[in-house]
């Protein structure tokens, strides 16, 4: 999404226009669910934070000022939401936690791959990074997720957890390392007869 | 190492492709001739496109085509129960702690610094009331049976607090040594024998030996041997205040005589040891003539 675009959004918000919200929601809802499914890893939670996330923004539309980024803002009060969630929530094992490859429910686009090895290879793939993914803290995890995933400039990262563009930079840093680490031998994935 | 440092940080960005041209050249630079930071770029950049094997989380179309009735739904039952008791009771964590945060929102770091003030006030609580060392008994030094309190007990006369009987008998015998002292150290051969002006000191002698009948008379058997020494000062002094206006060496010496054979000056620098060393152990002031003075006494006495 372009700039021109989200201060649009922000204008319409702003402005009190009745379907701007209905649009903004229908435009951003497969955002702020993904970022709420990659912290929580739950599809229940994604969707309850996800709709308290909305709400909050209905809310607290008045607070945003023009010019300022509405997605760094959005995103700040999904994390928060998120994290808030995370910490009221009961406790779970790390390893007890449902790994989006094994969901059925995971609706991803088919892989392209030929045949059903490649098809196995790249579940498998995805399944390291999933677990993998459970090895970065929180705030390096929701760096890298919304890099990778919501394509947010360090700058935005910075501001949607709160801190510094170094520490921004710090935790973008560390994550990759970590997921680097972690998904090292991820192409002996089939040799070791490990399948999803 | 520094630079490594700093261009390590960037990698990210550089790989995602959010460096500007110069910086991204400098960058380039910088791993053309440092091989660590090289590997580094490289397994990351592999990493990247490892990650684009998974795509983002989705859901249904059906999902998401009733998402939006789902959330107007909800948003119109929160506005009918603007408690949020609603959204506790269907356990959702996020919506109970929207709500929770309006009603009652204290900052984190309030309940952080009541804490700290509890653990504060306790021990200092702990510390006042627990931990002090227990208050010493007072140093009995000596009954004063000649005082008896009210209720027909002696009073007991503690090293803080000296009764008027104590100091008055320090101050007598700080007097008598005083006067003793001037008349043993005249020398009548090589100095003036009226030097001792006699008659002040044969009146000052007169008032301490009506004194002494007092104090012995209240001194009784409580201290003997203050009582023996001020009786053999009161003997003393009665021969200083018998003494003749004009000169009378002969006596002079007999009162030194009788000065140096009983240790007069001796027993009173004793006494003065003596009180002093009671006192110190309290932890008040050395003596009547403080330490300096207490030293000066018991140099003397060693040497008497």
């Amino acid at each position: 999404m372009s700039r021109e675009e989200e201060a649009r959004w922000a204008d319409r918000l702003i402005a009190g226009d009745p379907s701007a919200f209905r649009d903004f929601v229908e435009a951003y809802k497969r955002k702020v669910y993904g970022l709420a499914y990659e912290m929580t890893r739950n599809h229940d939670d994604a969707e309850d934070i996800s709709q308290v996330s909305f709400m909050k923004v209905h809310r607290s539309i008045g607070t945003l000022k023009p010019g300022l980024g509405l997605n760094a803002w959005l995103y700040r009060i999904v994390y928060n939401t998120a994290l808030d969630h995370i910490r009221k929530r009961p406790f779970y094992p790390r390893e007890a936690l449902p790994s989006l490859a094994s969901e059925p429910h995971f609706d991803g686009p088919r892989d392209p791959a030929p045949g059903p090895e490649k098809a196995a290879e790249a579940a498998c793939l995805r399944r390291r990074i999933d677990e993998a993914l459970t090895k970065v803290t929180e705030r390096e995890r929701a760096a890298f997720i919304l890099r990778h995933y919501h394509d947010l400039k360090v700058k935005e990262i910075a501001q949607t957890l709160g801190v510094s563009l170094g520490t921004a930079k710090c935790y973008l840093f560390r994550s990759l390392r970590k997921l680097q680490k972690e998904l090292a031998d991820a192409e002996t994935c089939l040799d070791t007869g490990d399948r999803p | 190492m520094k630079r490594c440092r700093y261009w390590r940080k960037r990698i990210p960005e550089a790989i995602y492709g959010d460096l500007d041209i110069k910086t991204r050249e400098k960058l380039d630079r910088h791993l053309a001739v440092c091989e660590r930071c090289s590997d580094v770029y490289s397994g990351m950049a592999v990493t990247v496109r490892k990650m684009d094997a998974r795509p983002a989380p989705d859901r249904s179309p059906q999902f998401w085509e009733d998402y939006w009735d789902r959330l107007e739904g909800r948003m119109a039952h929160e506005m009918e129960e603007p408690d949020g008791a609603q959204a506790g009771k269907k356990g959702h964590p996020a919506g109970v702690s929207l709500r929770r945060r309006r009603a009652f929102s204290v900052p984190r770091w309030a309940y952080g610094a009541a804490a700290a003030m509890v653990f504060l006030t306790l021990g200092i609580f702990i510390g006042r009331n627990l931990l002090r060392p227990p208050a010493e008994p007072p140093l009995l030094t000596r009954v004063m049976p000649s005082e008896p309190a009210p209720g027909g007990q002696p009073v007991l006369e503690t090293g803080s607090a000296a009764s008027p009987l104590a100091v008055r008998a320090s101050r007598y015998l700080k007097r008598s040594r005083v006067l003793l002292l001037a008349v043993v150290n005249s020398d009548p051969r090589a100095e003036d024998v009226f030097s001792l002006n006699l008659p002040l000191q044969k009146k000052m002698s007169e008032e301490l030996v009506k004194e002494a009948t007092v104090l012995k008379k209240e001194l009784r058997s409580s201290d003997r041997r203050l009582e023996r020494l001020i009786s053999d000062l009161e003997t003393i002094l009665l021969q200083i205040a018998n003494l003749k206006s004009d000169a009378d060496l002969s006596a002079v010496e007999i009162i030194k005589a009788g000065v140096e054979s009983r240790d007069i000056l001796f027993k009173i620098d004793l006494n003065v040891v003596r009180r002093s060393a009671g006192k110190s152990i309290v932890g008040q002031s050395l003596g009547p003539w403080g330490e300096n003075r207490n030293q000066a006494n018991v140099k003397a006495a060693a040497e008497a």
